[in-house]
C-alpha cells in the first residue's frame, strides 16, 4: 500500500517534470520545471531502496537525509513564490520573502544542521529510523530534526492558504478552482503531518498517507494549472 | 418539475402518432441520446417538448399547458405589461433608440419621424433578460415571496439571475407571485418565442416608442452601467486567470 503510494507519486511527478523539459528550456517558467524536478528528487530520496543507493554513496552518514530536507525547502520555496504570485493579492509575495519567511527558513535550516551535527548519524536508514532506535537522546533529536523539516513547508502554505481559498471559491474557470482546491487539501494534508510526533505508531501509516497526498495534490494542482493554460493557448 | 415520461409519451402518441421517434428528433433538432437519456430517467425537459411541438407546427404554449403541472398556462391569459416588454429589449437595441431619437440626421428617426429601415427590435431573449424580466416586475418584495412560495433560496435565486438562467417552474412560480402573465418568463428564458407565448407582434416596440426621452435615457443609462460592471468584472477574472498562467502554468 504505501509502496503503491510512493511509486506512483514519483511515476506522477516524474512525468510531469520530464513533460516540462521542452518549455523549460524554452525558458517559460523555469521555476515550476524545478519544483517538479525538485519534487521529484525529494520523493526518489524517500524511498527506501534509492536512498539506500544515495546515501551509500555520500559515505553512508544519512547525508542524503539532510539534503532532502534542503530540497524539500527550496521546492517548497519556488512553489510558495509562485502561488503567492498566483493567487495572492500584491503583498503575498512578502510573506515568504519578507521577514517573516526568511527568519522561519533561517531558523528551520539552523535547526536542522544543529541537530543532524548533534546525532551519530553513520548507518543509512531511510527516514532516520534505525537512528531513533539507538536511545532516547536520539529518540529525540530524529523528532525536533523531523519537526524542523516540516515547520518551514507548513508555515508557507498556511501563509497562502487564504490566497487558495479565495481562488478555489472565486469564479475564477473551474479548472483553476479545482487546482486551488487540491492545493487547499495538500496544504491540510502538510499541516496534519506537522501532528507526525502524537500519531501513535499502529497509525503510523497516516504519516505516509499525509505526506503523499500533499505532494500529489500540489503536483497535480500545478499540473491542472498548466493543462488549461495549454488549452486555452491552442484555442 | 419537468414533464413526466409516461404523460410525454402519452402526449407524442396523439401529436405525431405516424412519426417514428428518429423522425422526431430529426426534425426537432434534439439528439436521439438526449430523449432517450430523458426518457429512461423518465422526467422530460421542458425544452425537449417545446421543440417537439415546434417542429410539429403545433402550439407549444398550448401543449405545454396540456400537462398537468403546468395546467395554470391554459387560464387566464394576461397581456405582458409595458415594463416586461421593455424589458425584453436588448440593450444595444435600447441605445440604437437613444441615438436615434436624439440624432435623427445621423440615422435616427428624430422625435417625429419614421424609423429607419432594418431597425427592427432583436428577438428575445438577449443577454441579461431574465435578471432585466425579473427587475421589471419586482415590487421590491417579489424574490422574499418567490422563495417562500417555491423554498428556492434567495442566494440561488440570485445566482440563477446572473447566469441569466430560470426553470419554466420557477419562471412561471415569479410570474404567479408578480401577478403578471405566466408566459412573461418563459419568453425571457428563451423557452418560447413571443409569439409563441402570445405576445402581439410589435408590442416590444410600441412599449418602446411609448417611453419618454427621459425614461428611455435613464434605463439605457441602468442597463448600460450593469453591462460595464459585468464587463469589468469579466476583464478582472481574465487578469487574474492570466496571473495564474503566468506564474504557475
Amino acid at each position: 500500500m504505501i509502496g503503491i503510494l510512493q511509486w506512483t507519486t514519483l511515476a506522477v511527478c516524474g512525468i510531469v517534470a520530464i513533460a516540462r523539459i521542452p518549455s523549460a528550456l524554452r525558458g517559460q517558467n523555469r521555476s515550476v520545471f524545478f519544483v517538479y524536478a525538485l519534487m521529484t528528487l525529494v520523493i526518489l530520496l524517500s524511498i527506501e531502496a534509492p536512498y539506500m543507493a544515495v546515501d551509500r554513496a555520500l559515505g553512508g552518514t544519512n547525508l542524503a537525509n539532510l539534503v532532502l530536507r534542503f530540497l524539500i525547502f527550496a521546492a517548497i520555496f519556488l512553489l510558495g513564490l509562485g502561488i503567492a504570485r498566483g493567487f495572492g493579492a500584491e503583498d503575498a509575495p512578502r510573506r515568504i520573502t519578507g521577514p517573516i519567511g526568511m527568519v522561519t527558513l533561517g531558523t528551520a535550516s539552523l535547526v536542522i544542521v544543529v541537530v543532524f551535527l548533534m546525532m551519530d548519524t553513520a548507518g543509512s536508514s531511510t527516514g532516520l529510523v534505525s537512528l531513533a532506535t539507538k536511545d532516547a537522546h536520539h529518540a529525540a533529536l530524529v523528532e525536533y530534526y523531523g519537526a524542523a523539516g516540516r515547520l518551514y513547508p507548513a508555515y508557507v502554505m498556511l501563509a497562502l492558504l487564504p490566497a487558495m481559498l479565495r481562488t478555489a471559491a472565486s469564479r475564477l474557470p473551474g479548472l483553476l478552482r479545482l487546482s486551488a482546491g487540491l492545493m487547499v487539501v495538500g496544504t491540510v494534508a502538510i499541516t496534519l503531518s506537522l501532528l507526525s510526533p502524537v500519531i501513535p505508531p499502529s497509525l503510523g501509516i497516516l504519516r505516509f498517507i499525509f505526506n503523499y497526498t500533499a505532494v500529489l495534490c500540489l503536483i497535480l494542482g500545478l499540473a491542472l494549472i498548466w493543462l488549461g493554460k495549454a488549452r486555452a493557448s491552442r484555442t | 418539475m419537468p414533464i413526466s415520461a409516461k404523460a410525454f409519451q402519452a402526449w407524442l402518441q396523439g401529436a405525431a402518432p405516424a412519426v417514428s421517434t428518429a423522425d422526431i428528433c430529426r426534425i426537432s433538432g434534439i439528439k436521439r441520446t438526449t430523449l432517450a437519456q430523458q426518457l429512461v430517467r423518465g422526467k422530460v425537459a421542458e425544452t425537449t417538448l417545446v421543440s417537439i411541438s415546434r417542429a410539429l407546427h403545433r402550439s407549444p404554449l398550448e401543449d405545454l399547458s396540456s400537462f398537468e403541472n403546468y395546467a395554470e398556462l391554459a387560464g387566464r391569459r394576461q397581456p405582458p405589461t409595458p415594463a416586461e416588454l421593455v424589458s425584453q429589449i436588448a440593450t444595444m437595441d435600447l441605445l440604437r433608440a437613444v441615438i436615434g431619437r436624439s440624432e435623427p440626421e445621423r440615422g435616427g428617426r428624430g422625435s417625429d419621424g419614421i424609423p429607419p429601415a432594418g431597425a427592427a427590435l432583436s428577438p428575445a431573449p438577449h443577454a441579461t433578460a431574465v435578471r432585466n424580466w425579473v427587475d421589471a416586475i419586482d415590487d421590491g418584495e417579489l424574490r422574499h415571496r418567490v422563495s417562500a412560495a417555491t423554498g428556492v433560496a434567495p442566494q440561488n435565486y440570485s445566482a440563477q439571475l446572473t447566469a441569466n438562467r430560470m426553470s419554466p417552474e420557477l419562471a412561471i412560480a415569479t410570474a404567479r407571485a408578480a401577478g403578471v402573465g405566466l408566459t412573461g418568463g418563459l419568453v425571457a428564458t428563451g423557452l418560447m418565442t413571443e409569439p409563441e407565448a402570445g405576445w402581439p407582434p410589435g408590442a416590444k416596440q410600441s412599449a418602446l416608442d411609448a417611453l419618454s426621452d427621459g425614461e428611455l435615457t435613464a434605463l439605457a443609462g441602468e442597463r448600460l452601467q450593469a453591462l460595464g460592471k459585468a464587463l469589468r468584472r469579466q476583464e478582472q477574472e481574465q487578469a487574474q486567470t492570466n496571473k495564474i498562467w503566468e506564474n504557475l502554468g
